[in-house]
């Protein structure tokens, strides 16, 4: 679980996990697409994200694509979340997320 | 069927303390589903070519399919085709494979859900909320003996993308 907090403390990488999240099961290649990072800096965090589980690579025909893997985040939720009243929550985030789309 | 054709659209993998045998067993057995996969029980015929089936609690076909590739305890390949009126027509068959993999002492189970057609985030949205939960409950049966109990509200987004497809949903 070290290895989940260290990956998710960094920027570079939680940008990489948005793309993802944007479209899912990117090659290197789409990865790197309009990114201010070298390509070598990006698979250096995309190790990284592989080491702690967040991302997930599978071989498609000759390409090595990468998935937002959120089992980490899930098993991050059961075990501290849960408890404290998960309906709540995601009524408090819907609510700021509803008055910050109106400011936009 | 060839198996590339299938283009993973969603790709899960969790580390499981646990043997491969083990882990290969829970895939596979009825008793094993029943308590991680929302009580339904799967049902699969060992061999290529061979029928893979779930069935909700009640006993009722929920899913069917075919064994695409068999090689036990490291790669499972199905169709998982649930059986709703036209969803096979609409949507294309499902492919869902499983790698099983030793890593040291745990094995990193990897789930993804193959398609032969781009498909919307709204549809995928379904498997995308109910695979974390039957995998991190199948990795809680085996490490501790007890299921995770996940109560997940039906899947909204999807049966509204769905129905605006036509397909009927229950």
């Amino acid at each position: 679980m070290d290895e989940v907090f260290k990956a998710l403390a960094d920027a570079s990488r939680r940008s990489l996990l948005d793309r993802l999240h944007a479209r899912n099961g990117q090659s290197l290649n789409e990865l790197c697409e309009d990114l201010a990072m070298t390509r070598q800096a990006v698979t250096k965090h995309l190790v990284i994200l592989e080491e702690a589980n967040l991302v997930t690579t599978i071989k498609h025909g000759r390409e090595k694509l990468h998935y937002l893997n959120p089992t980490p985040i899930h098993q991050i939720g059961e075990r501290w979340i849960r408890k404290f009243e998960r309906g709540k929550l995601a009524a408090l985030s819907e609510l700021k997320r509803q008055l910050e789309k109106r400011d936009e | 069927m060839n198996l590339d054709q299938f283009k993973p659209l969603t790709v899960y993998s969790i580390y499981i303390a646990s043997t491969p045998e083990k882990v290969w067993e829970a895939l596979t057995s009825a008793e094993f589903s029943r308590q991680y996969f929302f009580g339904n029980t799967v049902e699969v015929e060992p061999r290529l070519g061979g029928a893979f089936i779930v069935r909700t609690p009640d006993g009722a076909l929920h899913i069917s399919g075919e064994v695409l590739a068999y090689d036990p305890p490291r790669k499972l390949a199905v169709t998982f085709n649930v059986n709703w009126p036209e969803l096979i027509e609409k949507l294309g068959p499902t492919l869902v494979t499983y790698d099983i993999e030793q890593v040291g002492d745990a094995v990193r189970l990897t789930m993804s859900e193959g398609h032969d057609r781009p498909l919307s985030d709204d549809i995928l949205s379904g498997g995308r909320s109910g695979w974390p939960a039957i995998l991190s409950s199948l990795k809680s049966l085996l490490e501790t003996g007890k299921p995770l109990v996940v109560k997940l509200g039906p899947p909204q987004r999807m049966l509204d993308a769905l129905k605006a497809m036509g397909i009927k949903t229950p």
